[in-house]
């Protein structure tokens, strides 16, 4: 059908849209659509996007989502020149500060009406809303949750070292470890060989043995905080992990020692909640492996928060402005969270979904169980190592000190607190 | 006189008009991209001078991105490894491409077969050099593997995940690479050699060994440098098989300057450190060309003179 439009018609159309609230206009006659960017294209989380496109068009929406895969990095490469060209997608993918830093550069959408309707406020942990309303205003929803400190305990490893029971604190950990080496496990820690890899190994180590210093150092930056004991006893026990793992990895992502890790030639697996869906992906049961949260020193549950979250940049067209609406209310539907969660392996950013159902795992109630103790005792913190703390550019050069510490065994302990002393002074 | 007039103008004008295509052909290219060059080169200049992060912004913070990049660990050991890398790469490259080149010139049989085998790594590109060589020098899966597969399991070759030696494996990979490119020149070099010349040697009584030493290799050396500066310019810029290959790793050992720049630019969104550190890699690279242009002008002048 041709389009066209008298200059009479667009004033009239213009005038009625200037009337109207943003959203109820949106949701006028015409069919919405979604431009979308993601770094989603393949395993689990291709197929939980693909999932929510469905739906996005069953609602009667036209879906257009293009992945860029890879690191999200280069995802952001494809926004980035988008945006310079004035042609953004209607909603991309973005977390962490990255959002608050990108909202200052191309103009987004409010959703305060949008997340007032649906009462999300409520139901959300108040350290990710305030990532997702940099200004004050909401712009971008948080779409799942995963801890990156969960620990995943091999059945064949533990069998071999006789123990039964999840490590609670390093030192049960560092026990658990040495009988597992004892008992033939070659490596008792399954590693991969990238820099988050290494990064993660560094913040669980300091918020399992403090969450306050690591809210002090990793997220406010605190130069006391960055020089404190804290820190080297961190830097200490990564040394132990580094020393479990295996060495040979070179860049390679973790991916490739799960079946390692299943056979109990290695023994635990210190990740993100989505190694659940790449396990069940690569076809291991979920009885070969069990799942508990990282090791923490105080007893309660250390939760390093990291939630994929949506942006929704400003766009004239009415049909992508109905469609910014139909998504805004699709990833805040707690139907929606439960499908996307339940093939990712990550849990709800709702607090009020039920977790007790089928299709549920183990793993996940844990995790989810986790988050609430955490948030309870102030013990849920923001993740340096997959950028939910600190801005890219901080972040990267906090990784190059563990990455190198991890590498390099000649650096002791409080020389790499010295080095990231100075890594963060030098970008800042 | 208009009589003479037209015809002292008609075979300038014809000439104009024959030449054309050539013109066109010679300088729209040229221009176009010393035009690009240029603009993107001065692009990047004047954003290593502001305080650009995610996106190009105007603003003026004097030297404060390349007192950053200098000042940072990144580039210190990228700089390190890129001398390291530079003079062995080179000088190794040089050598291996030279005893190539002997060899084949001993009017062997097979000698187009052979010569297409040490040439054919060159029509493959570094991601896949790369690749294929972490492959083979990952101590789990490659060499060191095969190795104690055959029984000499004391055996040890893990320079890939080892960080004093990993930098050598980019070495070798860049080798294997293009000593074939240093041999086809230097090949094209000893067949040039005036054949008087070296029965001449013979005549006097020189061996095969002082033939190539005292006569035909002094011969060689205006060769010799533009493989130099060729190699050099590549070892400066060398990113895709570094990538491919160790990834600057393990941890960051094997930094080399375009990686750092990439790094910045699209990896830590810090456009404008990222532009300071183009704006160095680009200084080094004139280090390199600057004399070679010169030397070039000196010689130029010389010919002419003589």
């Amino acid at each position: 059908m041709p389009i066209t439009t008298t200059r009479r018609r667009l004033l009239a159309g213009s005038a009625a849209a200037l009337a109207l609230p943003a959203f109820a206009r949106a949701q006028g006659a015409v069919k919405p659509r979604l431009t979308a960017i993601s770094q989603w294209s393949a395993g689990s989380d291709g197929a939980a996007i693909t999932a929510l496109g469905k739906k996005f068009e069953e609602k009667g929406g036209v879906w257009q989502h293009s992945p860029v895969p890879g690191f999200t990095t280069e995802m952001m490469n494809k926004l980035r020149a988008q945006i310079i060209a004035g042609d953004p997608p209607a909603c991309s993918q973005l977390k962490g500060p990255e959002i608050a830093a990108w909202s200052k550069i191309a103009p987004t959408v409010d959703l305060d009406a949008v997340v007032a309707a649906a009462g999300y406020e409520k139901v959300v942990a108040p350290d990710l809303a305030k990532l997702h309303k940099p200004g004050g205003k909401w712009i971008a929803l948080p779409l799942q949750i995963y801890s990156t400190n969960m620990l995943f305990l091999s059945k064949r490893a533990m069998d071999k070292a006789k123990a039964d029971k999840p490590p609670v604190t390093w030192a049960d950990f560092n026990d658990l470890a040495e009988k597992m080496k004892a008992a033939g496990v070659t490596f008792p820690v399954a590693n991969g060989g990238t820099r988050a890899d290494d990064g993660q190994k560094f913040e669980a180590s300091l918020a399992g043995i403090s969450p306050t210093a690591y809210r002090a150092a990793a997220m406010n930056l605190d130069k006391k905080a960055l020089e404190g004991p804290e820190m080297k006893a961190a830097f200490v026990q990564m040394r132990k992990i580094t020393n479990w793992m295996d060495p040979n990895v070179g860049a390679q992502p973790y991916a490739i020692n799960l079946k390692r890790f299943v056979d109990g030639d290695m023994g635990m697996l210190i990740m993100g909640g989505w190694a659940q869906g790449v396990l069940k992906n690569a076809g291991f049961k979920l009885d070969d492996f069990v799942i508990a949260p990282g090791p923490s020193d105080n007893g309660n549950p250390v939760f390093l928060l990291n939630a994929d979250a949506f942006i929704f940049w400003q766009r004239k067209e009415p049909d992508l402005q109905a469609g910014q609406a139909l998504m805004a209310q699709l990833v805040m539907d707690p139907a929606i969270q439960t499908m996307y969660s339940q093939i990712t392996g990550s849990i709800p950013v709702r607090t009020d979904v039920d977790l007790s159902g089928e299709g549920w795992s183990d793993g996940q109630r844990r995790t989810a169980a986790a988050l609430k103790d955490a948030v309870a005792n102030n013990q849920a913190v923001l993740s340096l190592a997959h950028n939910m703390a600190q801005e890219n550019g901080l972040t990267a050069a906090m990784i190059d000190v563990f990455t190198e510490y991890a590498k390099n065994k000649t650096i002791k302990p409080e020389e790499a607190v010295t080095r990231l002393a100075e890594a963060v002074e030098g970008s800042r | 006189m208009s009589n003479v007039v037209s015809t002292a103008a008609r075979p300038a004008t014809s000439e104009m008009v024959r030449r054309l295509p050539e013109y066109l052909m010679i300088w729209v290219p040229l221009l176009l991209s010393a035009a690009h060059l240029i603009s993107f080169s001065i692009w990047t200049i004047w954003i290593s001078f502001t305080p650009s992060t995610l996106i190009p912004v105007s603003g003026w913070v004097g030297l404060r991105n390349y007192n950053a990049v200098l000042a940072s660990r990144n580039w210190q050991i990228a700089f390190d490894n890129l001398l390291l890398f530079g003079i062995a790469f080179v000088l190794l490259s040089l050598i291996t491409g030279l005893a190539l080149a002997i060899l084949l010139d001993q009017r062997i049989r097979g000698e187009n077969v052979l010569r297409t085998i040490f040439l054919y790594p060159l029509a493959v590109s570094f991601v896949v050099t790369g690749t294929v060589w972490s492959w083979l020098l990952n101590p789990g899966i490659g060499i060191e593997k095969l190795i104690h597969d055959l029984g000499w399991s004391s055996f040890h070759f893990d320079w890939l995940v080892n960080r004093d030696m990993a930098i050598w494996t980019i070495v070798i990979a860049a080798i294997w690479q293009s000593s074939g490119f240093a041999m086809a020149l230097f090949l094209a070099g000893l067949r040039s050699v005036d054949t008087d010349i070296i029965r001449a040697a013979q005549i006097d009584g020189a061996g095969p060994i002082r033939t190539y030493v005292r006569v035909i290799l002094p011969t060689l050396w205006p060769i010799t440098i533009t493989v130099v500066v060729v190699q050099l310019q590549f070892a400066i810029s060398a990113f895709d098989l570094v990538r491919a290959l160790t990834n600057g790793g393990p941890g960051i050992a094997t930094q080399l300057p375009a990686l750092v720049v990439y790094d910045l630019m699209f990896q830590r969104s810090q456009l404008g450190r990222g532009a300071a550190a183009a704006v160095l890699m680009l200084l080094i690279l004139l280090a390199v060309l600057l004399p070679y242009a010169a030397w070039r002008y000196v010689q130029r002048r010389q010919a002419t003179h003589a």
